[in-house]
């Protein structure tokens, strides 16, 4: 721990359940590796247009890598976590377990 | 949906949102224990009682079972469970492209690869030997690969259980070709055949 009290900061981009669950799911993914658009919306149980939203918002944060794509006819769009989502992704969490330490009766 | 861009939640609500979607995603995308391991337990449950009651364990046949019946019976009963977990198999990695689906790809391969090896070598010396040692040629050597395919899984997944697997097969399937093709086929029907069935049944639990 650092010598300084004041609480970590959240990163307001994932401090939303939404976002933040689209987050973690792509972490499991492990560098390297995408998920279709329509798998992911599955797997979280949002809708399109939600997702979507929340997509946007992630890329334009640099966290997410939207590519679209062509399956024969069809477009595929996929979606992965950017090192620099991971990385917000990390802080984040490490965030949230130092104020849930502090909560607990340390200070 | 309700957006929930403006909901704050506590640490602890969006900590307990980290851990169930991280466990969500990871059922999601290792498949289902159930369809992976309680097929070939079964099937090597039934295939593997064939060949000890052919075998016996002091020479004599416990029951009219010819070595090609028991094959017949181990076969078919791998043919149905390799279906089921192809199917679980293919399950898994729904939508996902990249590093995963081309290591998938890869250990996929070397499964077929071991395995034609196997028929290979088994095939060539089997001709040389009494009956109930090429049998125990053809199944030591099948388990072999199955042993080191699971232990190598394991690294590359990081997936312990899976790799712990795979030390159990090479110990049951070592003690077993020590000890002859009888006692090989017994502890394969009752450690791997039940074996396989309890971890399926226990990984299914836990996950």
């Amino acid at each position: 721990m650092t010598a300084d009290k004041a609480p970590p900061e959240l990163d307001p981009v994932i401090h939303a359940q939404a976002r933040l669950r689209v987050v973690a799911a792509l972490n499991m993914l492990g560098e390297g590796n995408e998920m279709a658009f329509p798998a992911l919306k599955d797997l979280l149980a949002m809708t399109a247009g939600n997702l979507s939203v929340h997509l946007s918002k992630l890329e334009d944060a640099g966290y997410v890598q939207i590519t679209k794509t062509h399956k024969g006819r069809t477009p595929v769009t996929f979606v992965a976590l950017t090192k620099r989502g991971r990385l917000a992704f990390e802080d984040y969490t490490k965030a949230i377990r130092a104020l849930l330490d502090n909560a607990g009766g340390m200070s | 949906m309700v957006s929930d861009d403006d909901h704050v939640a506590s640490p602890e609500e969006m900590l307990r949102v980290i851990e169930e979607q991280s466990v969500a995603t990871a059922r999601w995308l290792h498949g289902d224990p159930l369809l992976l391991y309680v097929p070939w337990g079964v099937a090597w449950l039934l295939g593997f009682t064939a060949f000890f009651l052919h075998y016996g364990l002091d020479g004599h046949p416990y029951a009219p079972i010819s070595q090609m019946q028991a094959l017949a019976v181990l076969m078919g009963a791998q043919i149905v469970s390799g279906s089921i977990a192809a199917f679980g198999i293919v399950r898994m990695n729904r939508g996902v492209r990249g590093d995963n689906s081309a290591r998938g790809t890869m250990y996929g391969y070397a499964w077929f690869a071991g395995m034609m090896l196997v028929v290979v070598i088994a095939t060539r010396v089997s001709t040389l030997l009494p009956p109930d040692e090429s049998g125990l040629v053809w199944g030591g050597a099948s388990l072999l690969v199955v042993a080191v395919m699971h232990m190598a899984g394991g690294a590359i997944w990081l997936n312990w259980p899976m790799f712990f697997v795979g030390v159990w097969v090479a110990g049951v399937d070592a003690v077993g070709v020590l000890l002859g093709a009888g006692w090989h086929a017994l502890l394969t029907a009752v450690l791997l055949g039940g074996g396989f069935i309890v971890a399926g049944l226990w990984l299914r639990r836990c996950r």
